[in-house]
This record gives C-alpha cells, sequence and structure tokens, in this order.
C-alpha cells in the first residue's frame, strides 16, 4: 500500500475528526456539538475512501455510503430530540441537562438560571455563538 | 412367568396412579370437583384387579421371580440404576394388600371427606401415595426404593398435614417428616455401605448367595452386621418402632381415611416389607435378629400398655398399630424365612382390620361431630348398626379372637417366636403373650365404651341423634361407606382362615420368593411344628381373658377401672404418660437440637452475614470515593472521558504494534 498516497487524506481526515471532537467536547449548544458529531463522522469517512482507493477496491466507498446513511438516519432523529429539549426549556445550552448524574449530588456546574417570563409566543431554537454562556438578549440568527 | 401380560405390564398400576394424581391435580378443582375421587378410585381398583390377577399368575408359576425392566432411570459409570421391577411371591402379594385395601379406603374416603375443603388435593395426594407405595413393593434396586421410599414420607407429610391451616396438624406433619427422617439417614448410610461393598444396587446381585451375600460376608463380619443394623434403621423410623414410633400417635391429626391408609395399607407396612425383603441378609448377620426381636418386642408391649389408657379413640388405634408392629418385627428378629412369612402374613391380615377399626372410627367421628374421647360415647350401636357390627368383627380380629384372621397370623408369629432356639426368643414369646392379653384388654375397653352403654354425654347424644335423623347430608350409613365396611369385615373375618387352612399357611407360597433352597428349609421347619395347637389354645385363652376382662371392667358401668387406677396408680400414671416418651424426646433430643440451632443463628448472624456484609462493603465504598463524582451528568465531561480513554486504547495499540 503506498503510504504516500494515503498519508495526505489521513492528516486532513484525522484534522476534521479532531476539529469535530474538540468541537463537542468544548462547546455548550446543542446544534454546535450535533454538528462537531457531524464533523467526525466524515473525518471518518474520509479516511475509508482513500483506504478503498490505495488498496483499488470499493471496500471503503461503500463504508463511507453506509457512514453517509447511517449520519442522516441520526440527523433526523438528533435534531427532532434537539427540538424538543429546547420546547423543555426555551435554551439550547447542554448545562440544562445534568439528571444524567448520579442522585443525591449537587450538579458541577451551576444550572442557568430560567427566564423569568413566560412568552405565549412560539419559540425556534437560535444559533448563539457558543462555548461561553450563550448569550440570550438579541436574536442573532432566526432559523425558523 | 415373565411372559404372563399381567407381569409384564404390571407397571400399570403404580403408572395408572400416577396418572390420576396428575389428572386429579389439574383438573380436580376446576372441572372434577365433587367427582375428584374418581380418578384415584379407577386407579385403584384397577390396580387391585391387576394385582390380583398377577398373584394368581405368581402362585401358579414354577419358577415365580421375574424381573421386568421398564425404563433406565440413570447411568454414571458404573452405577446403573433402572426403574425395574421385581415380581415374586412378596411383591405380588404386598401389592395385592396395598391396592386392594387402599381401593376400598379410596371408596370410603369419597363419603368422608364429601364437602371438605381440599377435596380434589385429598384425592390426588392420595393417588400419589398409591404409586408411591406400589412402586415401593415393585421396584428392584435399593436406590429406587429409596426413593420411593422419601416419595411415601413425602406423601405421608402431605396428608397428615391435609389441615394445614390447624398448627397441631402442621406441626404432626413435621414431626412426622422430621423423625422418620433421622431412620432415613441411617438407612441411606446402608445403602452407601451396601454400594462401597458390592458395587451395585440391584436385588438380583445384591441379594444373590454367590454375589452380594458372599462380598458382603467377605469384607469382615462387621460390615454386614452394620448395612443390617443402618437397614433396620430405617424401617424404625418408617413403621413406628421404638424409640422413634412417637410419630404415629400424633399422625392421627390427618383425615381419618388418612389414617387408615398409613396404618393398613402404606407407610407403616414398608419397613416390614423391606426387612422381610433383605431376610437373606438379617439371616446371615449375627445379632442384627436379636436387636431387631428386642426392639420389636419393647414397641409391643410399650404401645400396648399406653393404649391401655388413652381416651383418644384414634389414638388407641394408633398405639396397637404400633403394637402390631412390634410383633412384625418380633417375627423378622428371627431371622429365618419363616419368621418373615410370619411378619408378611401378619401385615397382610393386619391391614384389613386395622383399615376397618380406623374406617369405622372415622364413621364414629362423623356421627359424633368429630368427638375423639371415648368417655364422652357410648350407646352408638344402636344409631350405627353397620358401622357396629363391623367395628366387632375388627376388634376380635385384633384382639385374637379364635379364627379370626388376627389370631391366625398373631399364632404363626408367636409360635415362630416360640420355637426358635436362645433365651431371648422365649422371654419375646412371653412378652408377646402378656402384649397380647393386652391388645384384646385395650381394644375390647374401646369397643364397649363407644358402642355399649349409655351415651355419657347429653351433647354428644343430641349430635348423633340429629346426625341419624336429619337426612339433609344423606343417609347415615350411605352404600358407598357401607360397601368398604362390610368387605373388610369379610377379609378381616376369614382371610386369616383361608389362608392358614385352604392353603396351608403362607410359607409354601412365599418361600419362592427367597429362592428353593430356603424353601425346602423352611417347609421343613414349618412341618416341624406344623400348626403349634399349644400355642393356639394359649393365645385364644388369653385372648378371650382380656376380652372378659374389657367386658366386666367397660361392659356396664362398674367402680373397677377407677379403683384399680387408684390402686396401681404408679403403673396407670406411665400408661396415661405414655412412658414419658414424648417428654424424654423433648429434653433429650428437641431441646439440644434447638440450643444448637440456636447457636449456629447466632454464629451464622454475627460472623458468616458479618463476613459477607463486609466484604460487600468494599465495593460500595469505593464506588462512594471514586466513582460517584464522575457521574456528574455533564455530557462533555462524559465525552472528554470516552475521548481520553480511547486515545489511552489506542496508544496503547500503537506502542504494542510497534513493539511487536
Amino acid at each position: 500500500m503506498p503510504v504516500e498516497f494515503v498519508r495526505n487524506y489521513l492528516i486532513i481526515s484525522s484534522v476534521l475528526f479532531s476539529i469535530g471532537a474538540a468541537g463537542f467536547v468544548a462547546r455548550r449548544n446543542l446544534i454546535t456539538m450535533f454538528l462537531s458529531v457531524e464533523l467526525m463522522l466524515q473525518g471518518v469517512a474520509l479516511s475509508l475512501v482513500a483506504f478503498g482507493r490505495a488498496w483499488g477496491n470499493y471496500h471503503g466507498e461503500v463504508f463511507a455510503l453506509f457512514v453517509i446513511a447511517v449520519a442522516a438516519a441520526e440527523a433526523a432523529i438528533a435534531l427532532a430530540l434537539v427540538l424538543v429539549l429546547y420546547r423543555h426549556r426555551h435554551s439550547l445550552d447542554v448545562f440544562w441537562w445534568q439528571q444524567l448524574r448520579e442522585p443525591g449530588t449537587t450538579p458541577p456546574v451551576p444550572e442557568p438560571v430560567e427566564e423569568a417570563e413566560v412568552s405565549t409566543e412560539v419559540h425556534w431554537p437560535k444559533l448563539p455563538p457558543a462555548g461561553i454562556e450563550p448569550v440570550r438578549e438579541k436574536e442573532t440568527i432566526d432559523v425558523g | 412367568m415373565s411372559d404372563s401380560i399381567f407381569v409384564q405390564y404390571i407397571w400399570l398400576v403404580p403408572a395408572v396412579s400416577l396418572l390420576a394424581a396428575v389428572i386429579t391435580a389439574i383438573a380436580g378443582n376446576r372441572w372434577l370437583k365433587q367427582q375428584a375421587w374418581l380418578p384415584c378410585m379407577l386407579a385403584a381398583a384397577f390396580g387391585a384387579v391387576w394385582s390380583a390377577l398377577a398373584l394368581v399368575v405368581v402362585a401358579q408359576a414354577d419358577e415365580p421371580v421375574a424381573f421386568v425392566p421398564v425404563l433406565e432411570w440413570l447411568t454414571v459409570s458404573d452405577l446403573r440404576v433402572a426403574y425395574e421391577l421385581l415380581v415374586d411371591p412378596l411383591s405380588a402379594l404386598m401389592l395385592f394388600m396395598v391396592t386392594f385395601v387402599g381401593s376400598l379406603i379410596v371408596a370410603f374416603a369419597s363419603w368422608y371427606m364429601a364437602h371438605e375443603e381440599g377435596y380434589a388435593r385429598f384425592f390426588s395426594e392420595v393417588a400419589l401415595f398409591l404409586f408411591s407405595m406400589t412402586s415401593l413393593v415393585l421396584v428392584a434396586n435399593l436406590l429406587m426404593l429409596y426413593v420411593f421410599w422419601e416419595l411415601v414420607g413425602l406423601c405421608s407429610y402431605l396428608l397428615i398435614g391435609f389441615y394445614y391451616t390447624r398448627p397441631c396438624a402442621a406441626a404432626a406433619a413435621k414431626k412426622a417428616f422430621v423423625v422418620n427422617r433421622i431412620g432415613d439417614f441411617g438407612f441411606a448410610l446402608g445403602i452407601f455401605l451396601i454400594w462401597v461393598t458390592c458395587g451395585t444396587l440391584s436385588y438380583r446381585q445384591v441379594l444373590a448367595v454367590d454375589q452380594g451375600l458372599q462380598q458382603l460376608t467377605a469384607a469382615g463380619p462387621a460390615v454386614l452386621t452394620t448395612v443390617c443394623l443402618l437397614l433396620f434403621c430405617g424401617a424404625v423410623g418408617k413403621s413406628a418402632q421404638f424409640p422413634l414410633h412417637v410419630w404415629l400417635p400424633d399422625a392421627m391429626e390427618g383425615p381419618t381415611p388418612v389414617s387408615a391408609l398409613i396404618h393398613a395399607a402404606t407407610m407403616v407396612t414398608a419397613g416390614v416389607y423391606m426387612v422381610a425383603r433383605f431376610t437373606p441378609l438379617f439371616a446371615q448377620a449375627a445379632g442384627v435378629g436379636t436387636v431387631v426381636l428386642v426392639i420389636g418386642c419393647v414397641t409391643a408391649f410399650i404401645a400396648a400398655f399406653t393404649a391401655l389408657t388413652q381416651t383418644d379413640f384414634k389414638r388407641i388405634l394408633a398405639y396397637s398399630t404400633i403394637s402390631q408392629l412390634g410383633y412384625m418385627f418380633m417375627a423378622l428378629g428371627i431371622g429365618t424365612v419363616a419368621g418373615a412369612v410370619a411378619a408378611i402374613f401378619h401385615v397382610f391380615t393386619h391391614a384389613f382390620f386395622k383399615a376397618l377399626l380406623f374406617l369405622g372410627s372415622g364413621s364414629v367421628m362423623h356421627a359424633t361431630g368429630g368427638e375423639l374421647n371415648v368417655w364422652r360415647m357410648g350407646g352408638l350401636r344402636k344409631y350405627l348398626p353397620v358401622t357396629h357390627w363391623t367395628f366387632l368383627c375388627a376388634a376380635l380380629a385384633l384382639a385374637g379372637f379364635p379364627l379370626l384372621s388376627g389370631f391366625w397370623s398373631k399364632d404363626a408369629i408367636l409360635a415362630t417366636v416360640w420355637q426358635a432356639s436362645g433365651a431371648a426368643t422365649q422371654l419375646a414369646g412371653a412378652v408377646g403373650l402378656i402384649t397380647a392379653a393386652l391388645t384384646a384388654f385395650y381394644i375390647g375397653r374401646a369397643y364397649f365404651l363407644v358402642f355399649w352403654g349409655e351415651p355419657r354425654d347429653r351433647a354428644i347424644e343430641e349430635q348423633v341423634e340429629h346426625y341419624v335423623r336429619d337426612e339433609a347430608h344423606g343417609p347415615p350409613e350411605p352404600l358407598i361407606m357401607k360397601a368398604p365396611l362390610i368387605v373388610l369385615a369379610v377379609g378381616s373375618v376369614l382371610v386369616g382362615a383361608v389362608i392358614a387352612l385352604a392353603f396351608g399357611g403362607l410359607v409354601p407360597f412365599l418361600a419362592g420368593a427367597y429362592g428353593v433352597e430356603p424353601l425346602a428349609h423352611a417347609t421343613a421347619e414349618h412341618d416341624a411344628h406344623g400348626h403349634a395347637w399349644g400355642m393356639m389354645l394359649l393365645s385364644a385363652v388369653v385372648a378371650l381373658a382380656g376380652l372378659g376382662l374389657a367386658y366386666v371392667f367397660y361392659g356396664q358401668p362398674s367402680p373397677w377401672p377407677d379403683r384399680l387406677a387408684e390402686q396401681l396408680a404408679p403403673l396407670y400414671r406411665i400408661s396415661v404418660n405414655k412412658f414419658w416418651l414424648d417428654e424424654l424426646g423433648l429434653i433429650l433430643v428437641v431441646r439440644p437440637m434447638l440450643a444448637i440451632a440456636a447457636a449456629c443463628r447466632v454464629l451464622d448472624n454475627v460472623l458468616v452475614d458479618g463476613l459477607v456484609h463486609a466484604v460487600a462493603a468494599v465495593p460500595a465504598w469505593f464506588a462512594r470515593l471514586a466513582l460517584r463524582p464522575m457521574h456528574n451528568g455533564l455530557v462533555p465531561f462524559y465525552a472528554l472521558a470516552m475521548l481520553l480513554g480511547l486515545a489511552v486504547i489506542l496508544t496503547l495499540v500503537l506502542f504494542q504494534i510497534q513493539g511487536g
């Protein structure tokens, strides 16, 4: 197997994967985290295609197609879940959902403060810059 | 003989009983309801007919021993245990007795148990009981014998505890089970010893003179003696011999037909049958015969003496069973084929009259509304004529009234014991005679107190009158209940005479079970004393004297019983308190056991449980300290942990690849 042939592809794919992993760990916005996961998946898919080319067969490409199909299905479900979570809290902050911890322990990060007014109008998820606590006073991007 | 279908398919007898038990257990409560007795009845009747035909086949055969292979039960290297049946005169006779008396008892019980809670359960358990007992007498393998031995114990536990909501019934069932367990422990050890010595458990080899018997004798005199003593230990438990007889009187807590079943057809006869079956071993074992003889003698006397003063109707009968079983073991203790035959003869006749006595007592209990104290009854003969006459037949047979069945068999035992050599047997014969007098007296006492004189208790009298007049529950003595009583009464009167006179005793018939050589031996022995006329006369006189004394004391109001009780106060107290055997057992066995159990419990709670809890606390402590904080609910944290873990594993794998 020509190592030189795959090397560049592998570098790109590992860079993609690392960015995705770092994003998933560092970001607090649910949608951004989901995007990061997609990035990791595509990084892997890229390396599969590269290996397929290197070996001269279609195994890697078939695999990559599978990854894309699964990623599509996953996106459908994950986005629906994110929407449901958003309906509960009117926020995309992952720190709202710390109930997965051991019962009887205090949350390691103080939960975000609930907004005082509960408006009756329909809220849509927004994509604020994440990593820090999402800014909530102005709408930046209207997804709806 | 083995080509006869009645022998080849003898396994149908237990199989049908088992089928009846299963059917009744499944369908009894939901569909059969008041017809739940039918499967059990049909199975028992079928068994009786089939085994009677098999008995005829066996009696006419030249070579009356056949092994009938049915199925392999288990095979582990050298150990082959087959459900193989042995049909020979001994097992055929026992089988006929069990099924015939059993079917009569079932018929009676269908009336007696009507409208009881758990009607179907009762008949399911009885059918299981019959299955176990018929298998027990048929199997040709010691391990299978043990299996059915235990099954019989289980069935007796279930039936004695039939009214399990009553604490005393539950306690009695437990007592029967635990006491039997003591005997069975010895029995199991005996079987192990036979296995170790002979390497086989099949009767075919163990009882063969040139195989098992020879190996056992060759292994040293102590081995054979130990084997026989251990086997006898099992018989002592099952057949209620001193000192393990304490469970039988308490077993009266079960329904009366169960008592009849346990005392007459099944359970207690198992021990006698087993010792009779292994007579070839017992005959060779030095000293064991004397032990058996002495135990039987002591049991016969103690039980008869206790029965003299009991006031509980069924308990009198229970002690009489123990006493009669003592007789049987006396005969077995002689250690000859003639002795074993006499014992089996007594088992056979005893089954008839003892079943009848218990069924009669059941009828009396129904009439009096469950009253058991004989001093509160009286004058019942005009209310329950059939019960009275049949009970009289059975009582006379038990007492050894001349020419009735008990007379012949008891005489056979006493004659055998008397004519065996040795001082112990002479003494045993004398005790046997005294016990015969006591037997006649106590059964006469029970009979006169219950059926003669005037009613002693106004409430009981009203109850009986109401029972006889009130047709709402059916006639007081319907056909289904009369028929078994009458058949058993005819049996109690005639069976002994027919066997003794028409067939010249059981010796020529049963000797076939012990091979040809003992046959000649036993016949010679039998011819030597023939019917011991002197002994017959003596036992007849003794029986009549006992009955006459009972009539004088209890036939009409008499000051004698009280006066005698006062004058012989120490003896009276011994008898009333049953030799303080229950109390003795309580102090010597039960209390120490409870103390040990309490100590064990403390040890278990503190030491064993403490250790277990300590070990179990370590992971919990570690988890609380190290693992619990990790589960903080932060998704990014979990993701980071996963990534780090992945990184570590990948690094290791990489180094491995490079290193390799």
